[in-house]
């Protein structure tokens, strides 16, 4: 098998998650193949659509349940054409890419979900993964945005406000920019919802370090706060995961692109990543 | 290892024999530039040349080529690879080419590349340096594998490193060209090799090196090179080892197309340019800074990224020199 050759994937579904971001819902046309497809959390795929060109994009939905979904944010001329397919339109899909999150070595300890806009999508993955299996004692989610509107999986996110505490898992949610509505979920969940960053939401909340394991994702300046916030916690470097962006154009360690780093450590975010602990970023220049 | 003697009169036998093989390539002069051409005729071959202005890289990882084709809504691979006889690399070129082999055939291997390296015949012929070679310094003057035979000049024919199965076979098909090595080609052999150890111009020294440009990483000397740098790219498009590649579909018509792949350049701006416009490394400065450090990277399985062939000075439009950035860099730090 050609490893540049994706296999065609028909789009189930396509729901507006914001104005900006739409999420797929994909289903291999080979049968086979959709019994195969596994990954872990924290994978991306790369997103064919023949004829225009590949974009690589992570799996929002965890691999406890298929078909597989992918969030995709109109930023470029790709993702700009792929929102304008239907239901019942083929695209290619390869993968799944880089090594994920370690989901087996943090079974039963405590998940300090950490995103940022965006990175709400790869730890949507690692969110409904912990909370199907069960494997793991509590899961935090600590999700900040710009503004009501910019809110990603928004009934998902209202439903674990609301009965999360039942499955394990407790939402906090910081917004930016005030809104009516911003203002009516502050008023429902005065404990959890509140305007400003995501640090703030840390405020109030305790977990034990030596059995909780912290993963981020977000936009590039929101790591250095995060991590200063786990570390002034003293979580140990080893238990802080990020899953990093960058241009991701082959995903198998060939073109070049993602590369990072400087003479002494250079890392392939496609290969070695995406998923990195603090450990990495100390030891490679330019990481985070 | 096996060696043997190729005697100066059955040079041209065995130069021909080679088309059995495949097409053979060879260095010739066109205008003041060597390159790697198609050559029937023996006399064409430029055997005391310096460098090619493109490395042996073109012939594995093309500058540009279809990879997929888009036809009736399926991808077709375009496999293609003719058989090939690459004739007189030097020593750096045969390791930059290892380099190479450790990304594109590491799994998931490239099948493009590692189609063409299948059916190549790589032979590979002693070198004298010039003012730009600094191979000796990185440990790449001499080959000891990655090459089919390799010829050592000696003053009456060519000792002959047998470097693998296939040029067992080549030796065996035409054995009544060759014959035993004497003492005397022994001691020609060894003559040759001392005084071309001791005809190097430039070193790089390369105690700490990696990690001395990692401490340097402020320093004002990159600004002072990434000033005076074009951002050409043409360093990248020169280097044995530079292998970054771009990607794009392109329609041959309404229902046909390729998706073709290119040389790219990390001096180019939307090199780490991600969706949404963030880039990570945004101006020429960090662009610079990467290509040195890229090259100066020590991998544990095949040394450094760089081979001390001399094209990135030789081809720099701007004059600048690999060895004296690295040297400043590192000065910089006292």
């Amino acid at each position: 098998m050609n490893p540049y050759e994706s296999h065609p994937a028909r789009i189930l579904e396509v729901r507006d998650l914001t104005p900006r971001e739409k999420l797929f819902t994909l289903r291999f046309l080979d049968e086979d193949l959709n019994e195969r497809f596994t990954f872990r959390p924290g994978q991306f795929v790369i997103v064919d659509v023949p004829g225009f060109g590949e974009f690589p994009i992570s799996l929002c939905s965890p691999p406890t349940r298929s078909p597989i979904q992918l969030c995709i944010r109109k930023a470029g001329r790709m993702t700009k054409f792929i929102h304008k397919m239907k239901e019942g339109d083929v695209v290619g899909i390869r993968g799944p890419y880089g090594n994920g999150f370690p989901m087996e070595k943090m079974e039963g300890s405590n998940l300090v979900l950490v995103a940022g806009g965006l990175g709400m999508a790869p730890l949507r993955s690692v969110l409904w993964y912990a909370i199907d299996t069960g494997k793991y004692e509590h899961v935090w989610l600590f999700y900040g945005t710009k503004a009501y509107e910019d809110i990603l999986f928004r009934d998902e996110i209202i439903h674990l406000l609301k009965h999360g505490s039942a499955m394990g898992c407790t939402v906090k949610l910081a917004y930016e920019v005030e809104s009516p509505s911003c203002i009516y979920l502050e008023q429902g969940f005065s404990d959890r919802v509140c305007r400003g960053v995501v640090t703030d939401l840390f405020r109030g909340e305790e977990f034990d370090v030596n059995r909780a394991y912290a993963l981020i994702c977000g936009p590039p300046v929101m790591y250095r706060f995060v991590i200063r916030e786990l570390l002034d916690r003293k979580l140990s470097p080893g238990r802080i995961y990020m899953t990093l962006e960058r241009r991701m154009r082959c995903g198998v360690g060939k073109c070049g692109h993602c590369v990072v780093g400087t003479s002494v450590s250079m890392k392939y975010i496609c290969q070695d990543g995406p998923v990195f602990t603090y450990w990495d970023a100390l030891s490679t220049r330019g990481l985070i | 290892m096996r060696y043997i003697k190729l005697p100066s009169e059955n040079f041209g036998k065995f130069f021909k024999s080679l088309e059995a093989w495949g097409s053979v390539y060879a260095p010739v002069k066109r205008g003041g530039i060597y390159s790697f051409q198609e050559v029937h005729d023996p006399a064409e071959i430029a055997l005391d040349y310096n460098r090619t202005m493109l490395p042996p890289k073109k012939f594995f990882f093309r500058p540009k080529e279809a990879i997929l084709r888009l036809k009736n809504g399926h991808w077709e691979e375009n496999l293609e690879a003719e058989p090939t006889v690459l004739f007189g690399l030097h020593s750096c070129d045969i390791h930059g080419l290892k380099i190479l082999d450790r990304v594109y055939l590491d799994e998931p291997a490239d099948p493009y590349y590692k189609s063409r390296r299948e059916k190549t015949l790589v032979i590979g012929i002693s070198c004298m340096p010039d003012e730009y070679c600094f191979c000796k310094s990185l440990g790449t003057h001499f080959a000891m594998d990655g090459f089919d035979l390799f010829l050592h000049e000696l003053p009456d024919g060519w000792l002959v490193r047998i470097g693998s199965v296939r040029g067992h076979e080549i030796v065996w098909e035409n054995g009544e060209l060759f014959e035993e090595v004497t003492d005397e080609d022994l001691a020609n052999f060894k003559e040759f090799e001392e005084r071309r150890a001791n005809s190097f111009q430039k070193e790089l020294p390369q105690e700490g090196l990696a990690d001395m440009l990692d401490l340097a990483y402020n320093s004002p000397v990159w600004k002072k090179y990434a000033d005076i740098c074009l951002a050409c790219g043409n360093c990248n498009m020169v280097c044995p080892t530079c292998r970054c590649y771009e990607v794009c579909d392109r329609w041959v018509d309404a229902y046909s197309a390729v998706r073709e792949r290119r040389y790219d350049s990390c001096f180019m701006e939307n090199h780490g340019l991600v969706a949404g416009g963030h880039n990570f490394r945004p101006t020429r400065l960090d662009r610079f800074r990467h290509r040195y450090y890229c090259k100066s990277y020590f991998d544990p399985s095949s040394g450094y990224n760089c081979v001390g062939c001399g094209r990135c000075d030789e081809f720099c439009p701007a004059k600048i020199e690999h060895v004296k950035v690295l040297d400043e860099i590192r000065g910089s730090l006292e």
